[in-house]
């Protein structure tokens, strides 16, 4: 490990060193010394602990659950299932997706179960001690049916899941179809069959929950969440209750990455019981419970098809994706849009097809993944393209810049219906190029092939392109009295470092310290309106309200002084914190101290926005035994206007690492039964540092053309670009003609499998 | 992941860690690695836990009679450095880096390992491939069990409950031994896929004492008796050990398909993990032949 990205190191600590653009994170000094305040760390007196009796069974018939021996053990406050509630509140669909019609997703199992997992009872006791004995002696009485796993045997078994309800919840078309004359007259036509294997979130806190009944009837809910206004509308919706009633509070979040912006049957339970019995209650899920999940991230069968004329210029595209949302439509019903949109990558391709069918089966709920929709639309893309250029025989890279959509035909519009915005994809690949030295590594592939020494050696490049962030972000900044500024924000940092990238965008926009701006969110208490941190969206959106309400506050502040001195606005010059006119001048503190509060609230809905980039991965694959080494991994990202770069490059690290864990590591697996085989962490393997490579970053920058900020999302990146570096590098060693004949995640034995003569031949 | 109510006793002696196992239901707490987690997720439930880190005569190791012996509190971070002169401390020491990590070699032990028998686990195939003598202690005395007598199969040993495995006997290797290990598995920190280990030396090329064990190849730990007939007395080139290698994979080896390998790729594997420890062997042996 001693050549970990060194100068690379020592290259980020020196901009680091120089101040303004990289000021080190405030949350850090309570976070890494163990101070932080996580949903577990609040534990009232007299606070109830919940554990679930959830579903050994995948699917099955309920009969009678009895829990009389539970209820009458020491320290248990009570255990009911779904025929002890009045009334059993039903998970609120998501973003309307209208899958969930006739398949909800009841808070505790009604008549069947479709995962195990489900939950089934919810057991209240003094401690979690307590709580699992009585948990165990919970009694089920489940007659088992036949288990669905994969979603293209779901979409045509006979077996319902729901019945009289197609196991296809949602079926989609992207595009046109393609006239069977492309295919048949094209010079080549190539095919790839993918698996996007399901994947646990794996983040250090899983999830928690914490309510407490209020006397008006109300509820306050301490949550690891996503999104506090989401999950305020979906309690209220649920429950019958008005959202005001409701305040959410998220408190410090050890990670999300997709799995905590939803509402889950375990909080409306938990809900529902601390209103039963006026009881402050709290659930906090263990790793077991976690790495079964829900949530699963992926779970996707792609099929792809591409044309090319003889010259290597792509003329059709056409995926067609099964993607599994496990026992119910929930958010995971959303993730193909995201691929289907994003399905022709960087590439000016005239005919693009997408057909996506989302299937139930009997594993875990899905729901977004870091990057969520977007590396399996880069993975098939990337995949194919590569399969073309072997056919062609041509090099990958030269395809690619033969294809790419060039910077004066952006803003672009897909065939898909999607907007590209801004950038410069062909230079993104050739920097990458240039960094990792493509051609010196070309050079000693060739070489080892000649003369048969060395480990099989491959190069894979994937340039992808990704959609960040969505819909309108509040932001609101205030002056106060006292000299410092207040800044509101509807974004919810789950570990991006908000409090400090936040202030220093307001911060440069009134021209004043950093240090003097205060953030205020994840408290709906405190923020009116909010969407919540997920899509990349933080800064791209959030941070882009914060600019327009710091910018809205100089003019109000202009404004209300021109008011006052009894001049006109266009003589009141705004400065570091205060307005003059003349020889008058006042400080925003003192103005608002003298003429009532100074805030500025916006709410700002900027276009989604394109991000991209390019990574290439140098691969040898240990010939005999099929181990797969990263010897170098170059990222060559566009995040637009980056406004912290020691968290930016924070997060291209982590999810790089979560990248090559899909490629290399992690795979939720279940017994043909419907029963979970990873259920710890010896099983389900992730990478640590120890896996991590050697990793250059580079940065390139096209400003957001739609926000006055510039930045687009950041944070999703390396889960999108690294998995298709990695597999074409992994292919591209292998020399494999068939590239559906290896899957992620790339173990020995699948690269040993893929290929073995080459590797017996290789070597020795 | 909370474990059942249990019983906790933390006696001085060995008599008492005796009398408390035959009340039956207990299990034995030395550095917890695997037991907690296990009771933590409830799939053992013991009635009661005999803790026996204050027991004093349960410390410590020493070589002596043509034996290393390991008590009961020996952590497996002991071995970290050569514990013994010799070939043995080195093929201890090769091996123990590939234990989990730091934090858990510093509180888990090589009799705790021993009496859990996890397939993966590289201490039982150790004490197989090097014929360790295993005592248990129980209310009739102690008794001796050969290594490969005393694994019946995954988790599974021939320990009775109400014995305690007091004392693990590893014989110390010919002095001009050479030693080799060589494990695959998939992250730093994971179980063993498979490993190999291998002692032999050689006498005039050719060679005249050898033990190959071999780690989750089977259910059980695996002393590859084929692989070392089709190596003694035979010389020590490339030949020999590619072909004792394939032996070991084709009949020492019997493994049972796993999540990430097939049967038929752990016995490729076991070929190329012994073809390297046995490679690894002979150099070794040639280093202390050359007098280093």
């Amino acid at each position: 490990m001693a050549q970990r990205a060194g100068g690379d190191d020592s290259e980020f600590t020196r901009r680091a060193a120089d101040g303004g653009s990289a000021p080190s994170r405030r949350e850090d000094a309570r976070l890494v010394r163990g101070a932080g305040c996580f949903v577990a760390d609040l534990l009232p007196e007299d606070c109830l602990e919940v554990v679930f009796v959830s579903s050994p069974v995948a699917h099955g018939e309920m009969g009678a659950v009895d829990v009389d021996d539970a209820r009458r053990m020491p320290g248990v406050a009570a255990v009911w299932s779904a025929a002890d509630l009045p009334a059993v509140p039903q998970t609120p669909p998501m973003l309307g997706i209208t899958a969930s019609a006739g398949r909800a997703w009841p808070a505790l199992a009604v008549d069947r179960v479709r995962y195990v997992g489900q939950p089934v009872a919810i057991v209240l006791a003094a401690d979690r001690y307590v709580a699992e004995d009585a948990r165990d002696a919970v009694r089920l009485d489940i007659s088992p049916l036949p288990v669905l796993l994969d979603p293209t045997d779901a979409a045509g078994s006979e077996v319902e899941l729901f019945l009289g309800m197609p196991n296809v919840a949602v079926e989609k078309e992207y595009g046109d179809p393609i006239d069977p004359a492309v295919w048949r007259d094209a010079a080549v036509v190539v095919e790839g069959n993918y698996r996007q294997q399901l994947l646990a979130h794996t983040s250090m806190e899983a999830r928690a929950i914490l309510i407490r009944p209020e006397d008006d009837d109300g509820l306050t809910v301490w949550c690891s969440h996503q999104a506090p206004h989401r999950l305020r509308g979906d309690l209220a919706a649920a429950l019958g209750l008005p959202e005001e009633r409701i305040r959410v509070v998220v408190p410090d979040v050890g990670g999300a990455f997709g799995g905590k912006s939803e509402t889950y049957p375990e909080y409306l339970a938990v809900a529902v019981a601390a209103r039963r019995l006026g009881r402050t209650v709290r659930w906090v899920e263990d790793r077991a419970e976690a790495l079964t999940g829900p949530p699963h991230g992926r779970g996707q069968n792609q099929r792809t098809r591409m044309a090319a004329d003889a010259d290597g210029r792509i003329l059709a595209y056409e995926l067609t994706i099964d993607a599994d949302v496990g026992g119910y439509p929930h958010l995971g019903a959303f993730v193909p849009l995201n691929t289907s949109v994003m399905a022709a990558g960087a590439y000016q391709i005239p005919r693009v097809h997408v057909q996506t069918r989302c299937v139930v089966t009997n594993t875990a709920p899905t729901s977004p993944y870091r990057g969520a929709g977007r590396p399996e639309a880069a993975t098939a893309i990337e995949r194919t393209v590569d399969t073309l250029a072997r056919r062609l025989g041509m090099d990958p890279a030269k395809l690619r810049q033969r294809n790419f959509i060039r910077p004066d035909a952006l803003p672009y519009r897909t065939p898909t219906g999607f907007q590209y915005d801004s950038g410069d994809y062909p230079a993104a690949l050739a920097l990458a190029m240039r960094t990792v030295d493509y051609d010196g590594w070309r050079a000693q592939q060739a070489q080892r092939r000649r003369t048969g020494t060395g480990a099989p050696l491959g190069i894979g490049i994937c340039s992808y392109l990704e959609r960040s962030g969505n819909a309108w972000e509040f932001g609101s900044v205030e002056a106060c009295p006292d000299g410092t500024y207040l800044a509101l924000s509807g974004c919810c940092s789950t570990g991006q470092g908000h409090e400090t990238s936040f202030p220093q965008v307001v911060a440069s926009v009134l021209g004043v310290e950093p240090e003097l701006i205060r953030l205020v969110e994840a408290d709906t208490a405190i923020v009116p309106r909010g969407i919540g941190s997920y899509s990349s969206r933080s800064m791209q959106t959030g941070g882009a309200a914060l600019h327009r309400a710091a910018g809205a506050l100089m003019e109000q502040a202009r404004g209300r002084a021109a008011e006052s001195w009894a001049v006109p606005i266009e003589e009141v010059t705004y400065r570091a914190g205060t307005v003059s006119a003349g020889q008058r001048r006042v400080s925003l503190a003192d103005l608002a101290a003298a003429t009532g509060p100074l805030r500025a609230d916006e709410v700002f809905e900027p276009p989604q926005a394109a991000p991209y980039g390019t990574y290439i991965a140098v691969v040898e694959v240990e010939p005999e035994l099929g181990t797969v080494s990263v010897l170098r991994l170059v990222a060559v990202d566009d995040y637009g206007v980056v406004i912290n770069h020691v968290i930016v490059r924070g997060q291209s690290y982590g999810s790089i690492a979560q990248g090559l864990g899909q490629a290399l590591y992690e795979q939720v697996r279940y017994d043909p039964d419907g029963v979970p085989e990873t259920r710890s962490l010896l099983d389900y393997l992730i990478p640590t540092l120890s896996e991590v490579p050697p990793v250059t970053l580079r940065e390139m920058c096209t400003p957001n053309p739609n926000t006055a900020l510039g930045a687009k999302g950041a944070g999703e990146a390396g889960c999108i670009g690294a998995p298709a570096a990695v597999i074409n590098a992994v292919v591209d060693a292998l020399d494999l003609d068939d590239p559906s004949a290896i899957q992620m995640p790339l173990t020995p034995f699948a690269c040993w499998q893929a290929r073995q003569p080459a590797l017996a031949g290789a070597g020795r | 992941m909370k474990p059942t109510a249990f019983e906790y006793f933390a006696p001085r002696t060995v008599e008492e860690v005796v009398a408390a196992l035959a009340g039956g239901d207990t299990r034995v707490l030395a550095g917890g690695q695997s037991l907690v987690l296990e009771m933590n997720y409830r799939t053992v439930r013991p009635a009661r836990l005999v803790d026996i880190n204050r027991v004093a005569e349960f410390t410590g190791l020493d070589a002596g009679d043509g034996v290393l012996r390991v008590r009961p509190l020996v952590r497996h971070r002991a071995f970290e450095r050569d514990i013994s002169a010799g070939p043995l401390g080195r093929l201890l020491s090769s091996v123990v880096h590939n234990i989990a990590h730091p934090p858990i070699r510093a509180r888990g032990t090589m009799l705790g390992s021993l009496a859990y028998a996890h397939p993966a686990a590289e201490w039982p195939a150790v004490a197989t491939a090097l014929d360790a003598q295993l005592d248990l202690t129980g209310p009739d005395g102690t008794r001796t069990v050969a290594a490969e007598a005393f694994f019946a199969g995954p988790f599974d040993t021939v320990r009775r409950p109400e014995e305690l495995l007091s004392e693990a006997r590893l014989p110390l290797l010919p002095d001009r031994a050479g030693v080799g290990f060589v494990e695959h598995r998939r992250t730093h920190a994971s179980f063993a896929q498979l490993a190999a280990i291998a002692a032999l030396t050689v006498r005039d090329g050719v060679i005249d004492w050898v033990r190959l064990g071999l780690v989750n190849a089977a259910e059980r730990p695996v002393r590859a008796h084929a692989a070392e007939r089709a190596l003694l007395g035979q010389p020590a080139d490339a030949g020999t050990l590619t072909g004792a290698a394939r032996v070991a994979g084709e009949q020492d080896a019997d493994p049972r398909e796993q999540p990430h390998a097939s049967a038929g790729y752990q016995r490729h594997a076991v070929g190329v993990l012994v073809r390297r420890a046995l490679e690894a062997a002979v150099r070794d042996a040639g280093a202390v032949g050359d007098g280093r």
